[in-house]
């Protein structure tokens, strides 16, 4: 008898704790429940790198949209913003927090290269799909990896196609190039050395500047002294509105280019006091000011949600960054797994449904997007200039 | 080229020199290094730009005002933080001002955002003078001016007015000073507030060179107490001098070291401290003395 009921009590046991793990099956995925994907962010809401916060809120402010418009088959989005201050080491516990205690089920628009960095080993064993990390370093999406996607066109596209467009378009003869120093402004400077090789060309001039400077009188002049016609820019806003500073002081007037990091205009021509005024940038996604219809939709849900946020080149590109992600999630369906998700992620092709050009992943490519146009500031205005540029790969 | 790289150097080293004389105030009277002095000044530029831009107070009374809040802030971080310290060692007053370094970054950020803003500012950092080819802005004119004049009424203030002597008593023998009648407490409030706010009119004056956000002082502040220890720590002309002596190192070293040059720029201030240490620990003007144990 004791025997009996002690088998019967294992069973009861076992089924007490099997019970649930059974259930748990039948929720299939972690982060997705009937109602509700669970989406997780790393980003700098402090510190030095505070400025581009900005996307993961408008990231946010993305999904409040598409929540509003009915969500995805059936489910609302919801997005676990983490601040890092741009640390790698605090990016670490942050996703590892957002994966094992909230269960995210996959990431978008993670901030930073060296933060993003510090955690792709960790979410490429846990199988957890990254989306758009917000970066331009070709450090992401070559050699590609299963559940990394990225669409920010690699700054040495960036670097090449500016290039391109001085020398071609500008008829510039001696460019020089002015970069910080650090992976952002070695792989541009790297895109448009190799570009200019194709023209049997060299650079002026090579300046480096530490993203601590506060003095930059000696780089603007050793600018001047190479004589170049075209100065190309790889910097932060703080480092470039000083350049023009003191360019302007010095008189030296050359045509200055510069990435989409810097194609906020408004913010810009504030901060140097108007000498912003012809300058020309480079962007990967339809300008924030554009009248291009998404663009008006997001100004509008921008009003709504956060009307006290900046609209600018950031805070939309959060909802950039976002548009592929929902668009795989649409093209999934209700059953919605990991694996599904990137298998819907390598079946967007020449995609132009969101505010990207020709958006393509494949099996073995993870570099989503390849292209960018050119703008430039007339009258204090965003203005774009040219068609799509790609780089020839 | 070589007096155009000489004059740049000055101008920036003028704003290097009054942080360094904000610093050396603090650190004459107690031997504190005072860590959150570049916040200070970062959170009083701060509040001129909103009493400019929210409020749309003229330039002046905007500026005085900033510098009151300077001071009283000074005082506030002296009393609040520094002297409830229970049997303060001089490491751990220097922590406790590290701490509020924090505080005060946060709070900005907070309140003001990460976006770089623009202190409207009465002299244009674009318009200059051209004398011979060598060009230099008026505002760097103007901080130069203004950073000699402080320098030279600091100076004054120490060596002739009753409470100059007093901080200096204090100075040097607290224990006597206080049996001597002196308000060694008030002396320590009163040179906080006061190096907070030379610290702010470096801030008022570094802010149209550069633009202001939270980081406004964090170089800076490196470059002030380099030049500080340059000078020597203790001494007023020595803290100006080292300031100018930096700005121009930076330059010359930038520009005939090339490519490396401009990577290793602001590393030189390091390097300067380093030697200085070596060479001459008491800097190029303080004079060298010896406590009696």
């Amino acid at each position: 008898m004791k025997l009996r009921k002690n088998v019967m009590l294992m069973i009861g046991i076992l089924m007490a704790v099997s019970l649930p793990m059974l259930l748990n099956c039948a929720k299939k995925e972690v982060g997705v429940t009937e109602d509700e994907i669970l989406v997780g962010v790393w980003s700098a809401q402090t510190g030095p790198a505070a400025l581009w916060g900005a996307v993961a809120r408008g990231t946010d402010c993305y999904f409040k949209m598409i929540n509003d418009e009915g969500g995805i088959h059936g489910r609302k989005l919801k997005l676990l913003i983490r601040d890092d201050g741009y640390q790698p080491a605090r990016t670490k516990a942050v996703v590892k927090e957002l994966v094992e205690k909230d269960g995210v089920f996959a990431f978008v628009g993670g901030l930073g290269t060296a933060t993003g960095m510090a955690v792709k080993d960790y979410l490429h064993a846990n199988k957890i799909p990254s989306i758009a990390p917000a970066t331009g370093s070709q450090l992401f999406g070559n050699p590609p990896t299963r559940y990394l996607f990225t669409i920010y066109p690699t700054y040495t596209t960036e670097g090449s196609l500016l290039t391109k467009y001085a020398v071609e378009t500008l008829k510039s003869e001696k460019i020089a190039f002015f970069y910080q120093n650090d992976d952002y402004g070695e792989e541009g400077l790297k895109g448009a050395e190799d570009r200019l090789a194709k023209y049997n060309m060299e650079l002026v001039a090579k300046v480096s500047v530490e993203i601590t400077d506060t003095d930059l009188s000696s780089h603007v002049l050793k600018l001047r002294e190479s004589e170049a016609d075209t100065v190309i820019m790889f910097l932060l806003p703080k480092q470039a509105a000083m350049t023009l500073k003191e360019a302007t002081k010095l008189d030296f007037k050359p045509k200055w280019l510069t990435t989409s990091t810097l194609s906020d205009v408004d913010v810009m021509n504030k901060i140097t006091g108007g000498l912003w005024e012809g300058v020309f940038f480079d962007n990967w996604a339809e300008l924030p000011n554009s009248d291009h219809p998404l663009m008006v939709k997001y100004r509008e849900v921008h009003k709504k949600y956060a009307p006290k946020e900046h609209w600018g080149v950031f805070f939309a590109a959060g909802f950039v960054f976002a548009e592929p992600f929902v668009e795989a999630l649409r093209r999934v369906g209700r059953d919605l797994t990991r694996e599904k998700l990137v298998e819907a992620m390598e079946s967007i092709k020449n995609w132009n449904g969101g505010s990207t050009h020709n958006v393509t992943f494949g099996p073995n490519l993870r570099q989503g997007t390849n292209s960018i146009f050119i703008g430039k500031c007339e009258n204090g205005r965003a203005v774009r200039i040219s068609d799509w540029m790609e780089i020839e790969q | 080229m070589l007096a155009q790289l000489i004059v740049s150097g000055l101008a920036i080293g003028s704003c290097y020199a009054l942080l360094a004389l904000a610093m050396v105030i603090i650190y004459k009277t107690s031997e504190v290094l005072n860590f959150a002095q570049g916040e200070m000044a970062m959170v009083s530029t701060f509040i001129a730009f909103m009493l400019l831009e929210s409020y749309h107070l003229p330039f002046a009374l905007a500026f005085v005002l900033s510098l009151v809040f300077a001071f009283v802030l000074g005082v506030t971080l002296e009393f609040i933080f520094l002297r409830p310290a229970k049997q303060p060692t001089v490491l751990g007053l220097i922590v406790i001002t590290l701490g509020f370094e924090m505080i005060l970054y946060g709070v900005a950020g907070w309140k003001w955002g990460a976006e770089q803003k623009s202190l409207p500012f009465p002299i244009p950092d674009t318009s200059v003078y051209n004398i011979n080819g060598v060009i230099i802005s008026q505002l760097s004119v103007w901080t130069f001016i203004i950073c000699l004049s402080l320098m030279i009424i600091l100076f004054l203030f120490f060596k002739y007015t009753k409470l100059g002597i007093a901080t200096k008593a204090t100075q040097q023998n607290q224990i006597a000073a206080r049996l001597m009648g002196i308000r060694t407490k008030r002396i320590f409030s009163l040179t906080w507030g006061l190096s907070s706010m030379i610290g702010a009119v470096s801030g008022l004056l570094l802010a149209p060179i550069t633009t202001l956000d939270p980081n406004l002082m964090m170089d800076p502040l490196l470059k002030g107490f380099a030049s500080a220890v340059l000078g020597g720590m203790t001494s007023l002309p020595g803290a100006a001098l080292g300031g100018g002596i930096l700005g121009v190192i930076e330059n010359l070293f930038a520009w005939y070291l090339g490519e490396a040059g401009f990577v290793f720029k602001s590393v030189v201030a390091f390097a300067v401290i380093i030697l200085v240490l070596c060479f001459r620990p008491s800097g190029l003007l303080a004079r060298h003395y010896v406590k009696k144990v």
